[in-house]
């Protein structure tokens, strides 16, 4: 339980099936004394004390792990490395698969509990050879995407109360229940940097990557910069335009410092690789190269593709359409109509 | 629900919450006020401090009422070393068992230039007197150690450790916040300049406590802006709390010697149950030392602690795996991991603390339910409880 609307009324729905609920709520960031310790984003103490509140008020038991040491090793480590690195880090697909929703099953099962079930907006659907993860019904809020890192064996686990609803029938139920944060605004920063400030955020822990050059395709320097992680592949803001020619984000070079910008047409690429691929399901797929369609960030469209059979965890993907802003580090999912069928990080 | 976690709280003693409810409605007055109201209020209050100092052995002047435990370490080790260190001492003696409101204190004297000698402690958790003796310093302002520890409940030589101490003219405060209520306490025999306790610890109301401070030391206030309790902690009286207090104390005092008899047997009864389950053992000086009669750290290998603690509350009984203050999941004790405990096994300790409520009937029921809970524990620890192993690693602290 986030402290948000979404897993609250998930908890109340559960609850009014006839199932007996235990609440959970992981403590992911410290920020004692700070502001932030009244702030209002996902695992913050103000959202503990909002999901310890929504368990109170329904009568069931709840929890609070301190899981902030893990975090910050799986999650906020790997987000600072992966800035300083030059890639584009998705610090929630990285926390789903490592603490959220491995650990919770574990934490499930030690204290005899049949399932684990998340406020997630995506739908697990049996089947004999184990669950498959679909979209959610309401494809705006679906969460698919951040989940392709859990393992067959976890999701076996796992409920998805909220999947077939849309946000608006969530937030319906949640004030048919009385919760207090039915109104609650949605979170939509990292938790870990409330302010939305990454590069901020990233030079403060010592991610910053080097300082360097802004080259065109040709090499030839446009500007000077002061470090990698204030780019991503596909940004426009902030690049020089001494013609008056848009350009883009086209590749980070962490190792010279330079980064590459072009025109918007030299962004669109059909070929990417992709590595640590997993499969949602335990029996991975049979045929290869797999026909799928493949989507590169949480706010895109799955373009078709084919994938190679992976080879020590990495895989070549061959996109029907070109297609921009293919950043590494971000992860490429893959899909079979509403199917998720696995997925890798863009290398 | 049974309520086996004593050393967190203790529920208040019979005839507490009643003398804390008249004094609600019938003493409306301020203590400090020169009218009949404020007359009144103080005379209950001064009633209070009477039963407080006579639960200790003390002198009524020698009693300062406080919020609780937080504020009287606070008020005790940070005052009283502010005070010896403008006599040129500011070297502190402490050890890796205290409580966080005696560790927090230390190291805000160690931040402003204070420094601080940590004792050795032995996997038992005791304090070795040779080590102590050994760490003295002719600048030595000040000791703060536990009377007895909250979460192996092992009960510390004070009244020797205090006589050394004595010899180097170093002052000896003492957290007797785990040990009031639940053994006979003698503070001028334990020879100690100070001594915390608090009253909800002996089955008194929260958020307050007494600091006991030897006759003749000085004791600058940590708050300012006021007259009360002899200057010493300005503000005005919790005043049903005071007389709440000086109740339970009276009640503890009253009840003390067939409690401890009682809730010894209870412990002992437990404790054969609990270690009739593989890999289980006590921690602290079990059967080897003095403990507290009530206070049993047990832990089973490859069981977190934290996840038998739930799993017990899921059935209704209630315990809990160290300092209430702490939070954690798989987070090691402090107190363990100063034993010397690596930090997978720092983790497994479960804290059962037994007090005046508790039967026999209780005991047995929470025997009867933590085979299963550890059984079921351990099997889902065995898979790796869904972690990986680094991160696994990460959340118990071994890279830290």
């Amino acid at each position: 339980m986030s402290g948000g609307v979404d897993s609250s009324t998930a908890a109340a729905m559960l609850l009014e099936a006839g199932y007996e609920v235990v609440g959970v709520t992981l403590k992911l960031t410290n920020a004692a004394g700070t502001a932030a310790s009244i702030g209002g984003r996902c695992c913050s103490p103000r959202d503990i004390d909002d999901a310890r509140a929504t368990a109170a008020q329904l009568g069931f038991p709840h929890y609070v792990l301190d899981h902030t040491a893990a975090f910050r090793h799986a999650v906020i480590d790997d987000f600072i490395a992966e800035y300083r690195s030059g890639r584009t880090p998705n610090p929630c697909v990285r926390c789903n698969e490592k603490l959220k929703f491995g650990p919770l099953l574990g934490f499930a099962r030690a204290i005899g509990a049949d399932k684990l079930a998340t406020g997630h907006y995506a739908r697990l659907e049996s089947t004999p050879e184990g669950p498959r993860l679909l979209r959610s019904l309401d494809r705006a809020k679906d969460q698919s995407y951040f989940l392709f890192g859990v393992s067959p064996d976890v999701l076996a686990g796992v409920m998805f109360p909220l999947g077939a609803l849309t946000k608006d029938q969530v937030r319906a139920a949640a004030r048919r229940f009385g919760l207090a944060n039915a109104d609650k605004p949605d979170s939509q920063e990292i938790c870990f940097i409330p302010s939305g400030d990454h590069q901020a955020f990233v030079e403060a822990q010592g991610g910053a990557g080097p300082a360097g050059q802004v080259v065109d395709e040709a090499g030839a320097p446009l500007a000077n910069h002061t470090g990698t992680h204030r780019f991503t592949v596909g940004q426009r803001r902030g690049l020089p335009t001494p013609d008056g020619q848009r350009r883009f984000v086209l590749r980070i070079e962490a190792a010279t410092g330079r980064v590459v910008v072009g025109p918007r047409d030299a962004l669109l690429q059909r070929s990417l690789r992709v590595d640590d691929v997993r499969w949602t399901q335990a029996q991975p797929p049979a045929h290869w190269p797999l026909r799928c369609a493949v989507q590169i960030r949480h706010h895109a469209s799955a373009t078709p593709a084919w994938v190679t059979a992976p080879d020590q965890g990495g895989a070549a993907v061959e996109l029907d359409e070109p297609t921009a802003g293919i950043a590494p580090g971000q992860a490429a999912v893959f899909y079979d109509g509403d199917q998720v069928v696995g997925g890798g990080w863009i290398a | 629900m049974i309520y086996f976690d004593h050393n967190a709280t203790s529920p208040l003693r019979e005839g507490v919450a009643e003398a804390m409810a008249r004094a609600q409605v019938d003493l409306p007055g301020n203590p400090s006020s020169v009218h009949a109201a404020g007359r009144r209020a103080r005379a209950a209050v001064e009633d209070a401090r009477e039963q407080v100092a006579s639960f200790l052995g003390a002198l009524r002047e020698e009693i300062v009422f406080t919020s609780g435990g937080t504020e009287g370490d606070n008020l005790a080790i940070r005052s009283l070393a502010q005070a010896a260190g403008q006599r040129g001492r500011r070297h502190i003696i402490t050890s890796p068992l205290e409580h966080p409101a005696v560790a927090g204190s230390v190291d805000a004297l160690q931040e402003v230039g204070f420094s601080v000698t940590n004792l050795p402690v032995t996997a038992r958790g005791e304090i070795d007197a040779g080590a102590f003796e050994a760490a003295l310093r002719d600048d030595t302002a000040l000791v703060s150690l536990a009377l007895a520890n909250h979460e192996l409940g092992n009960v510390y030589p004070i009244a020797a450790l205090a006589q050394v101490a004595r010899g180097r003219g170093a002052l000896f405060h003492t957290d007797a916040v785990q040990a009031a209520g639940k053994r006979a306490l003698d503070v001028p025999a334990l020879g100690v300049d100070a001594a915390t306790i608090s009253a909800h610890k002996l089955g008194g109301p929260k958020a307050v406590g007494a600091l006991f401070v030897r006759r003749g030391l000085d004791l600058p206030p940590l708050l300012l802006g006021g007259h009360q309790e002899r200057e010493r902690r300005p503000g005005t009286e919790n005043v049903a709390g005071i007389v709440g207090f000086g109740v339970a104390c009276q009640l503890a005092a009253r009840a003390q010697q067939t409690e401890e008899t009682r809730v010894l047997a209870l412990r002992q009864r437990l404790e054969r149950a609990l270690l009739s389950i593989e890999g289980a053992r006590l921690f602290g000086v079990g059967d080897a030392g003095e403990r507290l009669a009530g206070t049993t750290l047990v832990g089973f290998a490859g069981a977190p602690g934290q996840l038998v603690a739930i799993g017990l509350d899921l059935e209704g009984i209630c315990v809990s795996t160290g300092a209430a203050c702490t939070s954690g999941s798989l987070k090691p004790s402090p107190v363990l991991l100063a034993t010397g405990l690596p930090p997978a096994a720092a983790s497994e300790g479960v804290r059962i603390s037994l007090g005046w409520t508790n039967t026999e009937a209780e005991v047995d029921r929470l025997c009867a339910c933590i085979g299963t809970i550890v059984a079921r524990v351990r099997a889902a620890a065995g898979q790796g409880l869904g972690w990986t192993a680094d991160v696994q690693d990460a959340a118990i602290g071994v890279h830290a």
